[in-house]
């Protein structure tokens, strides 16, 4: 336009084709003269959250730009884009960056939330905070967007000096009017207006500026700390459902044939096509092992492999010819040629029984040194004929590439199985935060904790494992009904979920995909060869075989989760049953059934230990008999003790309670767990025969055997709850810290902003002195 | 020369007489409150003339801009509206660092330390954003100045001649400190004409640059004319590809920021007085017993080692994927600065030169022209 303009003024001719090709506000009439466009300007509708046909519009105006820009032709609104468009895209390739270096999936979907959240706050924070109430308050919106006659849109009060308010019309005049108060008799009233709206849209923007930097950030973090949870059960349920999809066998063949071209042949031929010539020594087979090995992701089979690789070796004939090609140089054919008869014969035996020493002494003595020379001979031709043959048998890559390459394809058939099955088991039983377990742990511990009804102080000494306010919380949950039936309906229902998610059917859809998987590659590996490998993978002996360590420590992983759910309810149990004194009742009638009468201060001592024991207990404290954990009791009071814990199938207030909120008919179902759980801890765990050695703890005593190992007893143990709710505490704490101090920032801060934003829109000296004038002057 | 303008209060009616200029006795009439390209200073104090015009920026975007605009001050405009952009900006870092920072010190110890982990990483990203954003656009806008003399950022004092409010006739006179080349549609061309740091033409400007990007003095009659869409090019080309570089550039720094090396570093003063004094006892022991201790790293040094480790584990250490990706957000950054390079700094134009623009002119070569 400029250049147009320039040009009029110039007097010179004008380009016609190149000034409508510039979108030109000029036309030209038929004589030839021309004239102003009309003005094409308007405003645009606001809202808060723009249409994806536009976004993508505009996506496409930008990027045209970028290429105007490269050829050095864009404008400054199309620069201005650009910087926005760039800061998305900077932004954007961070997250992506972030994305891949976060291990855990939840983490990797934060790093796009985080991204998302915070251009969603810089855009909205103005929105919500400054525009609408101005809006509301006063009919001015201070981010009125306009589109120009060239197609650009840009804010109607950016820049305070250059506010194109023409483009309003008489109703939004009249309206802004009315709500700005501007009396309706007042002379050039439009105009008053108009000031009015520029200088309430001045004042709305600058505090816009004074604000976004502390609310953005603020209000990015917030909505990421509210977002994380929902969006981790979202991951999880995806997890859960694909994995489980994968493994039907239509999805598990497509996706495995998938994870195989993943890890394909092309990118190792060619390893291998670069290295042929390498030797295969002990480096080399490291390399293969760790490249074929990493697919596995077993420890165990590179090991393996590692074996197998330093295996496949050249055959050498050890002949006479073999014999004098190494020694060549050493032992002249002139001493073969001189060999008396006898001594050809003892040559020829040692050569056919692979024997270097002998080949060497019967060498060194023909030879015509001294006897101390012949010894030394002999042992220098012996090592000579050793390095040769290992250099014989050493093959390089290219000579048993055929091998390495079947060997692959074999791991890499395993891999892609394997890899499959891993992700089913790890969405549900993995080790690691974001898993099915994990997050249901998670949820259990959240419920308990809202249960206790920790008030903040409570909560920082629980956090920092305050044992008497645990105490006193599980006490007073208990001697709620109310409360108490709640608690235990909301764990139940979790446990049980879990017992469903963890069935016999996972355990069975492990074994049998493990079975196959392992089987297969296992019998491939056998016929090509790889016997070493193919047992370490599945054997009839099982023990340490892949296969085996995928079962076990997937039963592993449930039943120790099992357990710690279970001791949850249990330690409730024993909270109520202390509480209501049904314990202590118990206690004394099994005792009275051994003739012992015991006094309350014995009763009152089992009762404390009995809490302490399902709160704090581990392994070591049920071998120990309580000894160390500072409860002196004698042996009949710890049998009675683990008895009224363990061994009391019926008397059980998880029972009453179940019954109270899910009806009679469902308390079976739940309890069948609880009480085979307590079954099993009660020979495994609390018996009084388990001592501190394996040795004891297998011995058989009264006809039982307890065969448990460390790692079961340890699984049934599970999570101590005093660790539970203190963990659970921690993490409560630390979070309603955080959320204190940025949501109380962000609190202040929006009510700062609506303050300051009541002062703005008001009538200024000068207004008032106008409309004074005007009143004045009739 | 002089020019004066009478100013009448609104309040009692006086009418105040307002002179700009300065008369020097026996020398022509200069004035001085007219816009000034601030190129000898520039060249002549690069730093503190930097320093001078972000100090001026910083201190009226936290202040004197704000109350303008919270009063809704009728001489407030677009540029007091951009430099507050600082404003966030800048509360905008310190409130990421607060957020990953502040609470931490209320945690209990590991899962203050695992905070103390993170909002190290998190501060330090915000800081090398920051750096990572300003330092990059040099690289493309430094060869372009050397090449062609032609620098995006110089800048210059704009003076302002505000309207008196509320009766205020005093001080109406302030400045602003803008760049030449700001607005690619309206560069201020007039500054550089007849201006006595490039030389004593009229054109000089245009001359030099048009000689460094290689036009024959046959044809520079009217080097304004003829350099002046050149320059143009050239500049929206420097700001094109600094924009786009310097966000890859700053995203490189939050990522070389994200790496555990920096998880070790000691931020806080206090702490690392106590590590130097722990370090003298065991140092002194050490020589006692004739055993030599490694050097005290100090804070400079213990940072820049910190920095090469993060910059290597960037690009090397972790998976493929990460490998990967680190080195793509790297190759981004670096490429689109040797892109920008390639592009400002060689003439792909060149052969078309004279014909292409021609042919997108909005003066019709053909038709006779007349100039009055």
């Amino acid at each position: 336009m400029t250049n147009v303009l320039n040009s009029i003024l110039a007097n010179q001719p004008i380009n016609q084709s190149a000034a409508q090709k510039n979108n030109s506000a000029f036309v030209f009439t038929s004589d030839g003269k021309i004239k102003p466009m009309k003005d094409k300007g308007q405003l645009l509708p606001s809202r808060v959250f723009g249409s994806p046909v536009e976004y993508a519009k505009d996506l496409k105006k930008d990027i045209v730009s970028i290429g105007k820009a490269a050829k050095g032709k864009a404008n400054d609104h199309e620069l201005g884009r650009i910087n926005d468009l760039a800061m998305k895209l900077g932004s954007l390739a961070l997250a992506s960056y972030l994305f891949v270096k976060n291990p855990l999936k939840l983490s990797k979907a934060m790093e796009f939330v985080g991204f998302g959240t915070f251009f969603a706050s810089m855009s909205l924070w103005p929105k919500l905070a400054i525009q609408a109430p101005l809006k509301a308050r006063t009919g001015v919106d201070i981010h009125q967007k306009y589109i120009d006659s060239q197609g650009r849109k840009k804010m109607l009060f950016q820049d305070p000096q250059y506010v194109l308010t023409d483009l309003y019309s008489r109703d939004d005049l009249d309206k802004m009017g009315k709500k700005l108060g501007v009396s309706e008799n007042l002379p050039d009233r439009d105009n008053f207006i108009k000031q009015r709206a520029q200088k309430t849209a001045l004042q709305g923007n600058t505090l816009w500026m004074m604000t976004a930097g502390f609310a953005s950030p603020l209000m990015s973090a917030l909505m990421c700390n509210r977002l994380e949870k929902p969006i981790g059960k979202a991951i999880e349920k995806y997890s859960m459902i694909s994995s489980e999809k994968a493994m039907q066998n239509g999805s598990y063949q497509s996706l495995s044939d998938r994870m195989k071209q993943t890890m394909s042949l092309r990118s190792f031929d060619s390893y291998l096509a670069k290295n042929s010539d390498r030797l295969m020594d002990e480096k080399t087979i490291s390399e293969l092992a760790s490249k074929i090995g990493g697919k596995a992701n077993s420890a165990t089979i590179q090991t393996a492999i590692k074996d197998e690789l330093a295996a496949l070796k050249n055959n050498v004939k050890i002949d006479e010819s073999f014999v004098r090609s190494a020694l060549r140089g050493k032992v002249d054919d002139s001493v073969f040629a001189a060999l008396t008869e006898q001594q050809k014969a003892l040559l020829n035996k040692a050569i056919a029984n692979k024997s270097f020493t002998g080949i060497a002494d019967i060498l060194s003595k023909a030879s015509t040194g001294s006897k101390k020379e012949q010894v030394k001979l002999s042992k220098e031709l012996t090592q000579i004929l050793g390095k040769a043959k290992l250099s014989a048998e050493t093959p390089t890559l290219s000579q048993v590439s055929g091998s390495i390459k079947t060997l692959y394809s074999n791991i890499v058939d395993f891999a892609s199985g394997k890899g499959i099955l891993d992700r089913y088991i790890n969405a549900r039983v993995g080790d690691q935060s974001g898993t099915y377990i994990a997050n249901q742990w998670g949820r259990v511990g959240d419920k308990l904790i809202k249960a206790l009804k920790l008030n903040g102080k409570e909560l920082k000494a629980v956090s920092q494992g305050n044992i008497d306010i645990i105490m006193d919380k599980l006490a007073a949950l208990a001697s709620n009904d109310a409360e108490y039936d709640k608690v235990i309906k909301q764990l139940t229902k979790l446990i049980g979920d879990y017992e469903k998610t963890t069935s016999s059917d996972f355990v069975s859809m492990v074994q049998d995909k493990a079975k196959t998987v392992c089987t297969s590659t296992s019998n491939d590996l056998r016929t090509n060869g790889f016997v070493k490998l193919a047992d370490k993978i599945s054997s009839a002996a099982k023990k340490g075989t892949v296969e085996n360590v995928i079962n076990v420590n997937t039963a592993e992983r449930i039943s120790g989760a099992q357990s710690s759910f279970y001791r949850l309810l249990q330690s409730l149990d024993v909270f109520r049953k202390a509480k209501n004194g049904s314990l202590e009742r118990q206690l004394a009638s099994m005792l009275g059934e051994k003739g012992v009468t015991a006094d309350k201060e014995t009763l009152q001592r089992m009762v404390k230990a009995c809490q302490d024991l399902v709160l704090n207990a581990t392994t070591t404290d049920y071998v120990e008999k309580l000894k160390t954990a500072g409860f002196n009791l004698s042996e009949i009071e710890y049998k009675t003790v683990m008895k009224a814990l363990f061994d009391s199938e019926a008397d059980t207030t998880i029972a009453e309670s179940l019954s109270r909120t899910l009806g009679a008919d469902k308390v079976d179902d739940v309890l069948k767990g609880f009480t085979s759980y307590k079954k099993e801890f009660m020979s495994k765990v609390a018996n009084w025969q388990n001592g501190m050695t394996t040795e004891l703890s297998r011995r058989t005593v009264d006809g039982v055997t307890n065969a448990a190992n460390a790692v079961e007893r340890n699984n049934l143990a599970g999570k101590p709850i005093k660790s539970l709710i203190q963990d659970v505490a921690k993490q409560t704490y630390n979070s309603q810290k955080w959320l204190k101090i940025f949501g109380g920032s962000m609190l202040a801060l929006t009510a700062v902003t609506l303050l300051a934003g009541l002062a703005i829109g008001r009538k200024g000296k000068t207004e008032k002195q106008v409309e004074q004038e005007n009143k004045v002057n009739g | 020369m002089v020019y004066s303008i009478g100013v009448q209060n609104q309040n009692n009616g006086s009418i105040k007489t307002l002179s700009f200029g300065k008369k020097e006795e026996g020398k022509r009439s200069k004035c001085e409150n007219h816009d000034a390209l601030m190129y000898d200073e520039k060249r002549k104090h690069p730093i503190t003339t930097n320093v001078k015009i972000q100090a001026d920026k910083f201190v009226n975007a936290f202040t004197k801009y704000p109350q303008k605009g919270l009063k809704g001050s009728k001489n407030s405009n677009f540029y007091e509206f951009l430099t507050m952009g600082m404003v966030p900006y800048l509360t905008g870092s310190a409130t990421m660092i607060a957020v990953f920072n502040l609470a931490s010190k209320f945690f209990d110890t590991p899962a203050a330390v695992n905070a103390s982990k993170l909002g190290k990483k998190m501060g330090l990203g915000v800081l090398f954003y920051g750096i990572g954003k300003t330092l990059s656009k040099k690289f493309i806008e430094t060869p372009v100045n050397l090449r062609y003399g032609i620098d995006v950022n110089l800048p210059y004092k704009k003076v302002i001649h505000e309207l008196p409010e509320q009766g205020n006739t005093n001080n109406l006179v302030t400045q602003e400190y803008h760049k030449a080349y700001e607005s690619v549609d309206f560069p201020r061309w007039d500054l550089f004409y007849n201006n006595e740091s490039f030389g004593p033409d009229r054109n000089s400007y245009f001359e030099k640059v048009g000689k460094k990007m290689g036009i024959q003095d046959d044809d520079l009659d009217h080097a304004d004319q003829k350099v002046k869409p050149l320059i143009k090019e050239k500049v929206i080309k420097t700001k094109l590809f600094s924009t786009l570089s310097s966000y890859f550039w700053a995203a490189t720094g939050v990522g070389i920021a994200m790496q555990k090396p920096w998880e070790n570093l000691v931020i806080n003063p206090a702490k690392r007085v106590a590590n130097y004094k722990n370090y003298k006892k065991v140092a002194e022991a050490a020589k006692e017993k004739g055993m030599n201790v490694a050097k005290y790293n100090n804070f400079a040094k213990d940072f820049g080692k910190k920095f090469v480790e993060s910059c290597k584990e960037f690009v090397n250490n972790g998976h493929k994927g990460m490998r990967i990706a680190g080195r793509s957000l790297l190759g981004l950054a670096v490429g689109m600065t040797l892109l920008g390079n390639l592009s400002t700094l060689l003439d792909f134009n060149k052969g078309r030169g004279a014909s292409s623009q021609a042919s997108s002119s909005l003066i019709d070569e053909s038709k006779e022209k007349v100039v009055c």
